[in-house]
């Protein structure tokens, strides 16, 4: 066991009056309820609400009765900002809901199809100064404005302040020619060697990153998205390059926008009741690509993985499945603690300590040489579940099992994917833990664990389409993810970790990579945890909000 | 070769009482004796003397299909008798309560037919024809699985197993349905499963001492016995994510 200071100590001192080590304390004694702020702020807003409608709502007195334990705030990870439990639900935090739209409304579309066509096909020039003016309008058209039809209606700009469209590619050259106010400059957002890279794989390709208004996204759907900007492209072609509205070609940019392009979430079967473009169908190595954390802080490992898993937990658990598995609840405190108190934290840097004292650092870890990878597995797993039982005020922190298998289960898949820059090595180590953490207390997880889990080592090298995929292409509707909350976020901390300990720029997609580093996002990518926190302080300012066309 | 039944590797305590517990030739010790009629009280499915409820007639008067296991199958009695299924649910607290979740599942299903269990993190619950289960609860509240203070009865409302004790050395229950009687320093019920009030109190005796705990409990931890100090249960863990991993959905094809 590592001596050093733990890293959740002062979420821990500030939770509870008692020792971090103290196993006793008292209860029944607190107040109930009413020790909580937001509690009684919900309580009185309640009855005012009901009053004034004659139908009794909220009432915190109904049920259980809340609060016969110490009422604990939650530490934001790396952050200084403590916060109620009701502020990290999805649905009162605006901050979980902004990174939600943000991935929702963005789609992104090649201008190289289209732009052939133009050419070859209509025999028009293409130059830097007819693709700026195709972006001037199209940032006019996205937003929602008209430009074929002299008699048409328009969306209210300023509810849709948040849409524009910006355009990125591996050209300098090109990108130097283009406003620069449309660009999305690789070179001046990314450290030099992640700039090279997602240069190099980009290439010549001109991309648009797309971005609808969010308040499209909350009327309509995922789905929708692509349609959106697939008009609003094809309407902004015509517009810059005079075309015919009822000309052939134009099909085939409305085609490209549509079926070309890159949602990012891919189609569910319709049993999920959802359209493509959902959070169920994002591919794990893409939300590790939003997550942008490397890029500022390209010298932390830990923080880019633990920043993944914070946004895989607020968009897959508690906004996907929160809804999809559990309707109101949310699966807050169940999803929250992969990225509160700095619990995860503690044992992903004691991993990396680990790692290059007993490994040789980053990536020295032979992936097929399974017994080194099962010890070190092993020795992670075992740090994480010592610590709840050293500390029992993580341990009553964690107070479900299914919080604790997820964390000790992420830090050591993280680990197996640090220490071999193998993401499937790091899906292993997960299972590992699980299989451990079962035989060792007795108890892991609620129901769902027991699927996935129990089964889990023997699918997590699996290619087979209907067997597994390469962790980064897994995603929440891969069949055995489908239903099974606390495990998205770790699963997306492990292709995150595995790529950022090679040094990579990207995890499964440069493309997606570059879209999510863009400053004009509502939401900011590369500190997903002080966004949120943002977002329970109630500070945080979403996009999408209809109170400009609403009077008073 | 006979096949001869195994339960759980390992020479740690943890490991013994793991096989101990799952063994349905060991008879459990007995530590108190809670009157039928107050697990029947603290269950809360029916009064004590009231009639069973049955679902369907007692199997004898119907009309079976004609079905070959139906004829390998005894019934057990409430089923026979076409009682309702109903359930205990069990909280065992993390701090070395005697029997921990999968231990009970493990342990339930070694012992007993016509069970089903449901197992997550803090309880376990099992449920069973309710003449059977009856019977059953009495046994598991009656022996050595069961403390006072670590162990809740609990249908509704069951998280604490992860909390601190308190001051009485209780496993928290957000609707203290049992509480310490100072002066019998025994712990007594108040509420039923499902936390509606009890007409009087029931107690349930006294709870162990840490070192006595230590000595029947499943659970490993390192402050107890760690499990990495039991080699033979850690290489078992080890090899059959090993094999899993190396042998897929077939891990006999896999040679070491």
């Amino acid at each position: 066991m590592a001596t050093k200071q733990k890293l959740f100590m002062d979420a821990c001192k500030k939770k509870f009056k008692e020792e971090p080590t103290d196993s006793s304390t008292k209860y029944y004694c607190f107040g109930g309820w009413k020790q909580s702020k937001s509690k009684v702020e919900f309580q009185k807003t309640a009855e005012a609400i009901a009053k004034k409608r004659g139908i009794p709502m909220l009432n915190e007195d109904i049920g259980v009765p809340l609060g016969q334990r110490s009422w604990m705030p939650y530490q934001l990870s790396h952050t200084d900002i403590y916060a109620e439990a009701d502020d990290l639900h999805c649905v009162n935090n605006t901050a979980i809901q902004q990174a939600w739209d943000d991935i929702r409304r963005t789609v992104l579309v090649g201008l190289d199809s289209p732009h052939q066509t133009i050419e070859r096909r209509l025999g028009k020039e293409v130059t830097p100064e007819t693709i700026t003016a195709y972006i001037e309008t199209v940032n006019h058209t996205m937003p929602g404005g008209a430009v074929v039809q002299e008699h048409m209606a328009e969306i209210n700009p300023a509810l849709a302040y948040d849409s524009y469209v910006k355009v990125y590619s591996g050209d300098d050259e090109l990108i130097d020619e283009i406003d620069p106010r449309f660009v999305i400059d690789i070179n001046k957002l990314f450290p030099k060697d992640q700039a090279e890279q997602l240069k190099k794989a980009i290439g010549k390709t001109l991309m648009q990153a797309v971005r609808v208004p969010t308040i499209v996204g909350r009327i309509m759907d995922g789905a929708t998205t692509s349609r959106h900007a697939a008009m609003q492209i094809s309407m902004a072609f015509i517009s810059s390059y005079k075309l015919a509205a009822g000309e052939a070609a134009i099909a085939d940019f409305a085609y490209s926008a549509k079926h070309l392009s890159i949602n990012m979430g891919t189609m569910m079967p319709a049993r999920r009741a959802r359209g493509p473009n959902e959070p169920g169908g994002i591919p794990f190595g893409f939300m590790a690509d939003m997550a942008q954390s490397d890029r500022v802080h390209p010298d932390d490992p830990g923080r880019a993985a633990l920043e993944a898993v914070a946004l895989g937990a607020a968009v897959f658990d508690q906004v996907y499945l929160g809804g999809y598995m559990s309707g109101g609840v949310g699966f807050t405190q169940y999803a929250t603690a992969a990225y509160t108190d700095n619990i995860l934290e503690d044992y992903v840097y004691y991993a990396i300590d680990h790692i290059k004292s007993k490994y040789g650092g980053f990536c020295k870890l032979d992936p097929k040489d399974m017994d080194k990878l099962m010890k070190l597995g092993d020795e992670i797993n075992s740090y994480a579940l010592e610590m709840y039982e050293r500390y029992p005020a993580i341990m009553e922190a964690h107070f479900g099992g299914s919080q604790r298998a997820t964390v000790a289960a992420a830090s050591t898949g993280i680990a197996g994917a640090m220490a071999t820059g193998v993401a499937d090595c790091g899906l292993n180590c997960w299972y590992l833990s699980m299989l451990q953490h079962k035989e060792r207390t007795g108890r892991l997880g609620f129901y769902g664990y027991d699927l996935q889990d129990q089964c889990g080592s023997a699918n997590s090298f699996a290619y087979r389409s209907d067997e597994g995929l390469p962790m980064e292409v897994r995603g929440p509707n891969y069949p055995n993810y489908a239903m099974n909350v606390g495990h998205l976020s770790g699963y997306t901390g492990i292709p995150k970790a595995a790529h950022v300990a090679r040094g990579d720029a990207w995890t499964a997609n440069p493309l997606v990579r570059v879209a999510f580093a863009d400053p004009a996002l509502v939401f900011d990518f590369a500190n997903v945890t002080k966004e949120i926190g943002r977002g329970a302080l109630r500070e945080f300012q979403p996009a999408g909000e209809r109170s400009a066309v609403i009077k008073g | 070769m006979a096949y001869k039944r195994q339960f759980y590797p390992g020479d740690s305590i943890p490991a013994k009482n793991r096989r101990r517990y799952m063994d349905p030739k060991v008879k459990l010790k007995k530590l108190r004796d809670v009157p039928m009629d107050d697990v029947v009280r603290i269950m809360g499915h029916r009064n004590p003397g009231e009639d069973y409820k049955s679902i369907h007639p007692p199997i004898e008067e119907g009309k079976e299909p004609e079905c070959p296991i139906r004829k390998l199958v005894v019934p057990i009695e409430g089923a026979k008798h076409g009682d309702r299924v109903r359930y205990i649910q069990f909280t065992d607290s993390v701090y070395f309560a005697p029997i921990s979740p999968y231990q009970r599942a493990w342990m339930y299903l070694s012992r007993y037919r016509g069970v089903d269990t449901g197992t997550l993190s803090g309880r376990q619950i099992i449920e069973v024809r309710e003449r059977n289960l009856e019977i059953m609860a009495k046994e598991m509240i009656d022996n050595e699985t069961f403390d006072p203070a670590l162990t809740g009865i609990r249908g509704a409302t069951v998280h604490g197993h992860a909390c601190r004790l308190d001051e009485n050395g209780l496993m928290f229950d957000g609707w203290q349905r049992y509480q310490w009687d100072a002066k019998k320093k025994e712990v007594v019920y108040v509420k039923d499963q499902v936390a509606i009030p009890l007409d009087r109190k029931i107690s349930v005796g006294k709870p162990a001492s840490q070192a006595d705990l230590k000595k029947r409990t499943t659970i490993f931890r390192a402050d107890g016995v760690d499990m990495r100090e039991d080699k033979e249960v850690t290489m078992y863990g080890l090899r059959i994510h090993k094999l899993r991993t190396l042998g897929g959905y077939q891990p006999w094809a896999f040679k070491e």
